[in-house]
Order: structure tokens, then sequence, then C-alpha cells
């Protein structure tokens, strides 16, 4: 081999440093793709392009931003959608996993098939959504537009305006629009939320429920009082996943609604697209980012932190 | 009360059971069924109101299996063949997604996938085996690294994007940067998972190359990568599909139109046919279907790599 020819020495410490040097090209793709756009965009969020070139403005940028009502309104929007897509993702993904916990012969089929809109992109999903519910041509479109179901003119999901909101400005009961983008988002993650805790379940050992069952349990307080508080890491675990991917996710959006009708289902993420891309405000844009990018922080050093707490407690 | 046979009591419940789970994985389908069904109607179907399911329908029947009029007009849009007397087919594919948005898709997710591999595993090897100085800090780091989203650095991305286009480098162009940026995306999550992967295999192993005689790289090339490539071929497989379904960032970090993607194709297909639908169903079941078939055929490492990547954050 070629290494006997290095001088002993160089060798060695070659070898005492090898991690070193295995780490090394990772970190530095690292700093480069992650690292220091993240600092580039707390650069940006106190700056802003001027006609001369880019101007510091302070705080300015976030002063705007808090300013802008659309911001407000996608704030109760992120939240409406994040509530709706979590609660559907998590209580359905619960019931198909409780269904497939049980031994059956096609369960590896069952999975299979059950986890084909999670490999679809998010942007094909939402292609899939829109063409059921096309104003007129959809295939849903005759059902929902049939004024005899929805007085008083049917609904056309994609143009209908939202209902008057319940409680001050924020945006409840949603536009059927927005819920639309929460049926095809909680579509397209039930799959892996299914597995996840499907993986939890199968986990919890059958002993436990036989007994609790010879002990007179019926299903119900069997799923209430072991299988919940058993599963409850990996539940907590699949709900910030959920939350994360919720908060970040925006491909579905551009195929599906377009942030409209009007700014119906303009959640953060797309607004973010809208600042930088459309109103080419990128200071702006960078603002919302970086708060953004905190929130996301904040859900990840949670899931950790639960996460350690779980396995100190094994 | 009607006594029934524990046996067949069981055996009902397992059907019952089957048959909630078939209900679940129909009602799942409906959206990609009827999207595979436009994509083989003709723009006189799919423009009829109210909306046909099949367009079987005759003056006199409703639904007649004889009477379907299935074709492949928006399969045909989308791939636009003309005759060609050089082609040893007697036709060229002339269209945009075909010709230019999938080969570019492909050439990124398999350049990238391979770089992720090579560095996931060099790295998620180093720190599955060797306990450093900074080792805990550079672990939580590469954590931290995988839940930052995309989306926030894209801003910051978009503009060193213009930066280096300007600066006119010789061999730079978007799509080597756009490779670079999916690299970085996907490498935090790899490494935690290759080295989970490099974890479950026993030292002993590599210990006893080593007093056979082989240096560390040895062991590493020799043992430890035979028993990592299931693990590793689970990271190539998940950094594909990531980055095949990936839209905005290639949507935005691109300029060129000829290095742009399949997922920008189809979102510019959305904007070209708001009547023609069918050319949209098409080009989303040509563009699905590959990914599809790849899961299907890799589906147990797939699951794998995932349960895993779940686990670690």
């Amino acid at each position: 081999m070629q290494k006997t020819a290095l001088p002993r020495s160089r060798k060695r410490r070659f070898q005492n440093t090898l991690p070193f040097w295995l780490i090394l090209p990772t970190l530095i793709v690292l700093l480069v793709v992650q690292v220091y756009p993240a600092l580039y965009t707390v650069w940006l969020s106190f700056h802003e392009r001027e006609p001369k070139g880019w101007v510091y403005v302070g705080w300015g940028n976030f002063q705007r931003l808090f300013h802008q009502s659309l911001f407000h309104e996608s704030i109760g929007h992120t939240i409406v959608f994040l509530v709706g897509y979590t609660v559907i993702t998590m209580t359905a993904g619960f019931f198909i996993a409780l269904l497939l916990n049980r031994k059956l012969r096609l369960s590896g089929l069952y999975i299979t098939l059950l986890f084909i809109p999670w490999i679809l992109a998010d942007i094909i999903a939402g292609m899939v959504f829109r063409l059921l519910v096309i104003p007129d041509y959809g295939l849903l479109a005759g059902f929902l537009q049939n004024p005899a179901i929805f007085p008083p003119k049917g609904l056309s999901v994609l143009t209908a305006v939202p209902p008057h909101p319940w409680f001050g400005d924020f945006p409840f009961p949603p536009a059927p629009a927005m819920i639309l983008l929460i049926l095809a988002s909680s579509w397209r993650a039930l799959p892996f939320i299914t597995l996840l805790l499907l993986a939890a379940m199968q986990t919890v050992p059958t002993e436990i429920i036989e007994s609790s069952r010879i002990d007179g349990a019926n299903g119900r307080q069997i799923i209430r009082h072991i299988l919940i508080p058993l599963m409850l890491p990996t539940m907590v675990v699949a709900l910030f996943s959920l939350t994360l991917t919720g908060v970040n996710s925006v491909g579905m959006i551009f195929s599906l609604t377009g942030g409209g009708p009007g700014t119906s289902t303009e959640v953060l993420s797309y607004l973010l697209y809208t600042i930088g891309w459309n109103q080419l405000r990128f200071g702006r844009a960078a603002a919302l980012a970086l708060m953004m990018a905190i929130v996301n922080w904040l859900l990840i050093t949670g899931t950790l932190r639960l996460t350690r707490v779980e396995e100190r407690s094994r | 009360m009607l006594k029934i046979n524990p046996l067949t009591r069981k055996r009902l419940n397992q059907m019952a059971v089957n048959v909630a789970i078939l209900l679940v994985i129909v009602f799942a389908m409906i959206p990609i069924a009827t999207t595979v069904l436009i994509s083989f109607k003709r723009e006189q179907d799919v423009i009829r109101k109210p909306p046909v399911i099949f367009p079987c329908d005759t003056p006199e029947k409703s639904f007649d299996l004889r009477a379907c009029r299935w074709s492949t007009e928006g399969y045909y849009r989308v791939l636009a063949p003309k005759p060609s007397k050089t082609s040893p087919l007697g036709f060229v594919l002339t269209g945009n997604m075909l010709r230019t948005y999938l080969p570019n898709t492909l050439l990124y997710a398999s350049v990238t996938a391979f770089i992720v591999v090579f560095l996931a595993g060099m790295s998620g090897y180093a720190f599955s085996r060797y306990h450093f100085r900074g080792y805990r800090a550079l672990m939580t780091a590469i954590l931290a690294i995988t839940g930052v989203p995309l989306l926030t650095n894209l801003l910051a991305l978009y503009q060193m994007g213009v930066i280096l286009r300007k600066a006119d480098l010789p061999f730079w162009d978007d799509r080597i940067f756009i490779v670079i940026v999916y690299i970085g995306f996907y490498l935090p999550l790899s490494v935690w998972i290759a080295k989970g992967f490099f974890d479950a295999i026993p030292r002993e192993l590599e210990e006893a190359a080593l007093i056979d005689g082989c240096t560390p790289l040895c062991a590493l090339w020799r043992v430890i990568m035979p028993l990592a490539m299931p693990g590793l071929t689970a990271i190539f497989l998940l950094t594909f599909v990531n980055v095949w379904n990936e839209f905005i960032a290639a949507y935005l970090l691109i300029a060129k139109n000829e290095y742009k993607t399949a997922m920008y194709g189809l979102y510019d297909f959305l904007g070209q046919n708001i009547i023609n639908v069918q050319v949209i169903a098409a080009a989303c079941i040509l563009i699905a279907t590959p990914v599809v078939i790849l899961f299907l055929f890799t589906r147990r490492t797939f699951f794998r790599a995932m349960v895993e990547g779940a686990v670690k954050g």
C-alpha cells in the first residue's frame, strides 16, 4: 500500500486525526449552505435595498412588517392551518395505526398502499386536489356547486370568499380553500404519522394490554389509560414534526390555491415568498424569515428536550 | 344474547378490520385515481358540465363500457412527439418536460444523493466510532441544523446565487449551485441516520480487522462499508426522492430555463393549461411514476431510514 511510504509520525498523526478529516467536508458544506446563509439572513433583516444599494435600516423592517395588515392576517391563517392540520392528521393517523396494529396477513401491502401519498411531491399533491375542485370541471365540483346541497348558490372552493369571521379579525371559520389546503396537507402527511404512531404502538407490550383486558378494561379504556400514556413521547414528537413541516411547507400552496382566493390561504411561509419575490422587499422578507427561524428553533429545542427526557427515563 | 363461537367471532373481527382498512385505502386513493382518469380523457370530456367521472356515457345509457372514449391526448401534449426521419423510432419527443426538465431533475437528484451518501457515510462513521473533543457540541450543532428549514434560508441563498452569477466564475452555473444547496439541506439528517446505522454494527468486527493488520481506513472500507450498505442505500433513496420532489428552491434559485426542474415544469403547465387539465394530470402522472415505482421496489429500505430518522428528530 502507498501509505507505508509515509514517514511513521505523519502516518500516526493522520490516523489520530482521522475523525476530523472524515467530518471536515460535511462541516464545510454545512457552513457554506446553512450557517453562512443564516447569518446573511440576519444581516438582510436589518437592511433594505434602495436604488443606490443596501441601506442599514435598523429595526425598520420589523416595524414595517408589524404594521402590515397582511402579516397579522397570515398569522391567523397559519394558526388555523396548523390546528386543523395537526388535529386531523394526528387523529386519523392514530386510528389507522390502531387498525394496522392487529396481526393482519396483508398489513405489509396495506402500509405500502397507504404510503403512496407521502411519496408524491407536495406540489403534485396540491395539483391532484386542485383537479378535484376546479370550478365547473373538477370531479367534485358537480357535487359541491350543486345549489341543493350547498345553498344558496353552491360552493366553488377555489373562488369562494371566506365567511364572516366570528372573533374580530381572526380568520375563523376558514375559507373553503383553506379547508381544502388542510385536507390536502393532512392527506400527504398522514402516512408518515401513521407509521410513526404504529411503530410506537408496537413497542407497547402485549402483556400489559392482555392483562388489563382480563381485568375487565374495555377497548376505549385501554386506549385512554394504557396506549396513549405509553405512546405519549412519540405522539409529542409526531406533533412537533407536523407543526414544523406545517409552518415551513409552501409548495402545496403554489399549486393548490396560490394564496387565494384573495388572501384567504396566505400563510406565513407563502407570505415570505410574496414579500420577497413579488414585492421584492428582501429586507422585510428576511425579517419575517428570521422570526420564522426562531419559531422553528424553539420547536426543535422543545423536541430535543422531550426526546432527551424520554431517553433518560428509559 | 346471541351466542357466537369465539373462533368465528375472532374471524369476523378480523374481517371487519380488513374492511375498515380497505375503506381507508380506497378513500386515500380517490385523488390519485381521479388524476389518472383525467389524464386519459379527451379535451371534450374534461370540459363537460356537469363533470363525468368516466367518459363512457352515450345518449341512451349513462355507462357503456364499449363507448368509452379513452385517449392519450394529455400525454401526447406533454411529450409532443414529432415525426423524424433520423430517429430509429420514427419520431422524437420534443416536449420540454422530457427533453429538459426531467433529465435535469434526474441529474440533480442522483448527484446530490451520491455526494450526500458519501459525506454522511464518512461523518456518520466518525461520530459513531470516535468520541473526540467537541464531539457532543458538534453532534448537537448538526442536529440543530437539521431543523433549519430550506425556506428561511432561501432569501440569503437567492442573494448568494445572484452574486455568484455576476461574478462569472469559470465552470460555475446554477446547476452546481443548486446541487450544493441540496447537499447542504439533506446532509444533516443523513448524518444522523448514518450514525444510527453505524452504531448498530458491532465494534468487534472492526477491532478484529485492525488486529489483522488493517489500517482504520482499510477497516472502514473493507469491513464496515459492506455491512453499512443497506443503511447507505436508504440514505441514497431518501435523498433522491426528496430532491426529486423539491420545488421552491429549484423554482427560485435557478435562473436559466434550460436548467430548471420537472417540478418547475409542472408549475409552468398549471399556468398554461387552465382549461386543459388532462395535460396537467398527464404531467403529474409522468413525474410521479418514477419515484412511486422506486418506492414500491425499495419500501423496506425506505421505512428503515424513516424510522431511524424520525426517532432522531
